[in-house]
């Protein structure tokens, strides 16, 4: 049907889903997408992504405090790290977007609420997956189902925005999710390697 | 799979080959879930976009033709 209308480059996903080794996204076509309107702008999605990477830091810190594993504690803590660092990539992508620079407490301070990342929320993520908080590998496996859904959230959103610059700012955001994923892949693997 | 006979012939790539098409070609690439959308919901991989198959004919205009289109 496509390859007859123009469509040159179409592949057929041999396996389909269950094929799939990778984490997968869940949830209706609108999961989520109430954070962002179709109107919104560039600078309004950034905002939004921020403020989903601070919740999700405080719902890792949050775990954190509530495992006795240290090394479960450690991992929480880490994994909160990293969303502080992709916190000061969208402030970055923010001066690049509208010219203005702010610091990372400056921006904090545009945010009304934090929300759960992906659109979920903490306690949604935690019946889904039903993770032993303590293993180490569940709660990397859990940090990756979220990111797969952030991915999921912010392709869906680029794919409903009205504007040119707002799609490409959450085309970007989703690319940096990607790459996020993949770090947090390589890292399963070196802790699957030592068990 | 019924809706196979309307696809073929098309090349067949696998998970790996699909995830290397997106490490090479990022934006340019659509993964296109034809199922219904409970099973979409039920999971379904990040970021692709659910067009039913029956439905499909009469989208087909939200597709780029340009893009690099996976379907399952």
């Amino acid at each position: 049907m496509l390859s007859g209308k123009g469509f040159s480059k179409v592949y057929n996903l041999s396996g389909g889903i269950k094929a799939w080794k990778k984490e997968v996204a869940v949830g209706p076509e609108d999961t989520g997408l109430y954070l962002f309107s179709g109107e919104a702008s560039a600078e309004e999605v950034i905002v939004t992504g921020f403020g989903l990477e601070m919740g999700l830091r405080d719902f890792y810190l949050s775990m954190q405090a509530n495992v006795s594993r240290d090394a479960a504690r450690s991992l929480f803590g880490k994994l909160a790290a990293i969303e502080l660092n992709h916190e000061e990539r969208l402030v970055d992508l923010y001066k690049e977007v509208t010219g203005n620079a702010l610091t990372l407490q400056e921006f904090a301070k545009k945010i009304a609420e934090p929300s759960m990342e992906g659109g979920l929320t903490t306690e949604e993520y935690l019946q889904r997956y039903k993770i032993d908080k303590e293993s180490e590998l569940e709660i990397l496996s859990l940090a990756m189902a979220i990111e797969a859904q952030a991915l999921d959230l912010y392709s869906r959103a680029a794919e409903k925005s009205k504007d040119d610059a707002t799609r490409r700012v959450l085309q970007q955001i989703a690319a940096d999710e990607r790459s996020h994923i993949a770090r947090l892949a390589a890292f399963l693997d070196e802790q699957q390697a030592l068990v | 799979m019924k809706w196979m006979q309307f696809f073929t012939p098309v090349a067949s790539i696998n998970w790996e080959e699909a995830n290397k098409l997106v490490d090479e070609h990022a934006d340019e690439v659509i993964f296109l879930d034809v199922r219904q959308p409970g099973e979409y919901e039920g999971g379904h991989l990040p970021g692709a976009k659910l067009l039913p198959l029956g439905d499909l004919d009469n989208r087909l205009g939200e597709l780029d033709s340009n893009k690099h289109i996976v379907i399952y």
